[in-house]
């Protein structure tokens, strides 16, 4: 049975686990949860996905959501298709460990506030404060020094591999641009910036990054 | 050669990495860091963590940050002693990573923040935003009513065995009464999943300061 994601075109999430399917070649068919109509709040839905959230995957009658969780999956259950996202040595994997926390609480913390101000208050009816936007994208950008000192001296954020940990930087990353922040794309920090334009211009990136659609 | 866990006897996220090494009978030296002192920020600390905070593990050379990864790079390099704290199955893995994920963007993001404003600023002599931790309160009490409707049918937050992710919950667990708000006497299940984890010997041997073992 082909797998079952659930989401939208506008969820970031969804798009995180749509990229990992395709990267690892996985075929899946899509059934969008319409927030403007509140479908994630329907009993059906939150029977399955009890915060009410996108997206959420059924593999056959597993369900399992959390986008990263959802990617790693797929990820572990397929490690032999596609491309090799988790590394199988303990002490790469600890290193493949830190940077996925490292996207979570010193990137994904600091993207998500600035890109939620400028970019998802409008579709809730609110007026965008650009102060507030330009102090969140300093303490972005004081994390982001991090990131090219890392990045100068390995290709990748776990070590001189692809991994799962760089493709979840995608979702946010390139809402920042049109939010207004040039800060993953600057020379100030050129090794940062290579980075981010390569995972931008993978093939898995390109496919999904428009419509959150089947590909089977 | 003993591992070396960098840290704070006090700080949570030391006392998380603390638990864990306690739950796999792994022993630990502890080099204090002294964050009143700014030595988190000093040129020798940022080579080993070049984001300046504290936990790093130094096994023999092999330098690793980020509580959760430390956490799951010792629960599998221990993978045969101790608490098992990773599932095998592929099935039941997936729903430990889910319950991973869940514990940090609907639960840390609202109860760490939540005590740092009500128990870590005032004991600091800083002066807490109370209208953003009302706010993150409220928003965290959201998440414990699913959390005890996911438990009433499950004994640990991943499934019936314990696993990282339980464990993941503390410290902050035994810091939220702290914050004013009583978070547990309208959820049974939540509140008989947390003193279960507090109760651990393990958790029990770090509560009050994490100390080297070895």
């Amino acid at each position: 049975m082909v797998l079952t994601l659930y989401g939208n075109s506008y969820s970031p999430c969804a798009k995180r686990v749509a990229q990992v399917l395709v990267e690892k070649q996985v075929p899946f068919k899509v059934v969008i949860i319409d927030f403007k109509k509140g479908e994630q709040k329907a009993a059906s839905f939150v029977e399955k996905q009890p915060f009410g959230q996108v997206p959420l995957l059924d593999d056959d009658g597993y369900f399992i959501y959390e986008s990263r969780a959802i990617a790693r999956y797929i990820a572990e259950k397929y490690p032999d298709q596609g491309t090799p996202l988790i590394p199988k040595d303990l002490r790469a994997r600890g290193l493949f460990e830190q940077a996925l926390s490292i996207e979570l609480n010193d990137f994904d913390a600091y993207i998500s506030p600035p890109v939620h101000e400028v970019i998802f208050k409008p579709f809730l009816g609110l007026t965008p404060d650009r102060e507030a936007f330009d102090q969140m994208v300093i303490q972005l950008e004081a994390k982001l020094d991090v990131y090219e000192k890392i990045l100068s001296k390995q290709k990748y954020l776990a070590g001189d591999e692809l991994t799962l940990a760089d493709l979840f930087h995608l979702p946010y990353g390139v809402l920042l641009g049109p939010a207004g922040s040039n800060a993953l794309d600057t020379p100030k920090r050129p090794n940062l910036s290579r980075w981010f334009k390569e995972l931008v211009a993978r093939p898995s990136w390109q496919a999904v990054k428009d419509e959150f659609k089947s590909m089977d | 050669m003993v591992l070396t866990l960098y840290g704070n006897p006090k700080a949570s996220c030391t006392q998380r990495v603390a638990t864990v090494m306690h739950e796999k009978q792994v022993p630990f030296k502890l080099v204090t860091i002294d964050l009143s002192k700014g030595e988190h920020k000093a040129p020798d600390y940022l080579e080993k963590q070049p984001f300046g905070q504290i936990p790093v593990l130094d096994d023999d050379g092999y330098l690793i940050y980020e509580t959760r990864a430390i956490s799951r790079y010792i629960a599998e390099k221990y993978a045969d002693q101790g608490t098992p704290l990773i599932p095998k199955d592929l099935k039941a893995k997936g729903h430990f990573e889910q319950a991973a994920s869940v514990e940090q963007a609907n639960y840390d993001a609202y109860a760490g923040k939540a005590v740092v404003e009500k128990v870590f600023k005032p004991m600091f002599g800083q002066t807490p935003d109370d209208a953003v931790a009302e706010r993150l309160l409220t928003s965290l009490e959201a998440s414990l009513d699913v959390y005890e409707k996911i438990l009433s049918k499950q004994k640990y937050v991943a499934g019936n065995e314990i696993t990282l992710v339980d464990i993941f919950h503390l410290p902050l667990l035994s810091l939220l009464p702290l914050t004013g708000r009583d978070v547990y006497s309208t959820r049974p299940n939540v509140e008989k999943w947390a003193k279960g984890l507090i109760a651990r010997p393990s958790f029990q041997s770090v509560k009050d300061g994490v100390k080297s073992t070895a």
